[in-house]
């Protein structure tokens, strides 16, 4: 199936980067938020995104104004009128989640798409809540989603090959790589991140290291680009253990997170949003 | 100025990417290619995990997983995969197949 009309639900950063990605591409893009605040915001952070480019010369002041009308910003379910394929991007709450498919469910088309941005929680669940789940499907970003090139297209239990064969070349059309994952708990790249920074910490532990030593050892060897103690920071040591716990519980003990990043998240270190976590950001 | 540490933080890391990698493929969760395509798009590794396993070997790799278990650390116990591509001399790029045809 051919998507000429994409509805991304969510106007979050994410939600606002992988819009900004679809409008480059020159493909229609409904960004929907019930919130006018989140419209405003992602209208503005993906106005600069824009400006960003035509202040590098890697775009014309008129192709970056054209490309932004490709995009409705809208709270207004009518906007969705036309819409082939939808990208759920709301916070990771099933519930949440749960709500925007019934809703997406009962405005596209039948014959229309739903695919979510989840990086944790079940495709195949979330396609039960539809009466179309061989169109469902998980179609996963990478933070930042307009830079980041890896796209996961996850399939659930009921999803149709036909459906991941539109899914994938829609990534492909939007200049991102798709590679194509069958549904596990934190799929393919959050899950091998995980076991390796599971490893890593335990390595911390019984070596008795600080995180720098440990993150300077990797990239000054060129590993990884990013210590995976950086990373944890970076992503929000909350939102690290709540996978931790998820894979420890789903795979084994193999990502049972450390009493270390146990202790800081009880303490209220989560990293640099709240300018301390295995760093200090003050 | 590498510490008497930052070998066994290497190799362990190292592997620990690699047995995660190699039980998604044991699982049939996608395939070794586009396993290390998402590491090297994905997570910015300069190699993925399968490429970095076959150009090492994976006789070596093998070694290397024994001597961990052998210390007692079960989680790098090696994976049928990998002992049955050894058995069958399927040893990486030094003999043009292993989890990457080559």
């Amino acid at each position: 199936m051919y998507i000429k009309k994409v509805a991304v639900v969510g106007a979050g950063t994410m939600g606002a980067d992988i819009c900004y990605t679809i409008a480059m591409a020159g493909i229609p893009v409904v960004l929907r938020d019930v919130s006018r605040d989140q419209l405003d915001n992602a209208r503005q952070h993906i106005g600069e995104l824009f400006q960003g480019r035509v202040a590098r010369n890697r775009m014309s002041p008129a192709d970056a104004e054209d490309r932004m009308s490709f995009i409705t910003f809208s709270g207004d379910l009518q906007d969705l009128d036309g819409v082939t394929l939808a990208i759920e991007a709301v916070t990771e709450k099933m519930s949440i989640k749960e709500a925007v498919f019934r809703e997406l469910d009962q405005v596209l088309s039948p014959l229309s798409m739903i695919v979510s941005n989840t990086s944790a929680l079940s495709i195949s669940h979330l396609a039960t809540v539809t009466s179309r789940p061989t169109r469902v499907a998980g179609m996963h970003f990478f933070y930042p989603a307009h830079m980041m090139k890896l796209v996961e297209v996850i399939a659930g239990d009921q999803t149709s090959a036909e459906t991941i064969e539109t899914v994938t070349r829609l990534a492909e059309e939007i200049r991102k790589i798709p590679v194509n994952v069958k549904e596990c708990p934190g799929f393919v790249v959050n899950r091998i991140l995980m076991a390796s920074m599971a490893e890593v910490l335990r390595f911390k532990e019984e070596h008795q290291l600080d995180a720098a030593s440990i993150d300077q050892a990797i990239t000054q060897n060129k590993i990884a680009p990013m210590g995976p103690f950086m990373l944890a920071d970076a992503l929000g040591l909350d939102v690290a253990l709540e996978v931790a716990n998820t894979l420890n519980q789903a795979l084994g003990d193999r990502f049972k997170p450390s009493r270390e990043l146990e202790q800081l998240v009880a303490e209220g270190h989560l990293g640099m949003k709240t300018g301390q976590g295995f760093y200090s950001y003050r | 100025m590498a510490q008497e540490w930052e070998g066994e933080l290497l190799t362990r890391f190292q592997l620990a990417t690699f047995l995660e990698a190699v039980r998604l493929y044991d699982e049939g969760i996608a395939n070794a290619e586009d396993i290390d395509i998402a590491m090297r798009a994905g997570a910015g590794l300069p190699m993925g995990p399968f490429a970095w396993a076959d150009e090492t070997g994976l006789d070596v790799i093998l070694e290397q997983l024994q001597q961990l278990t052998r210390a007692g650390n079960p989680n790098f116990a090696p994976p049928e995969s990998l002992t049955d591509k050894v058995a069958r001399g399927q040893l990486g790029n030094k003999s043009k197949r292993g989890y990457l045809r080559h």
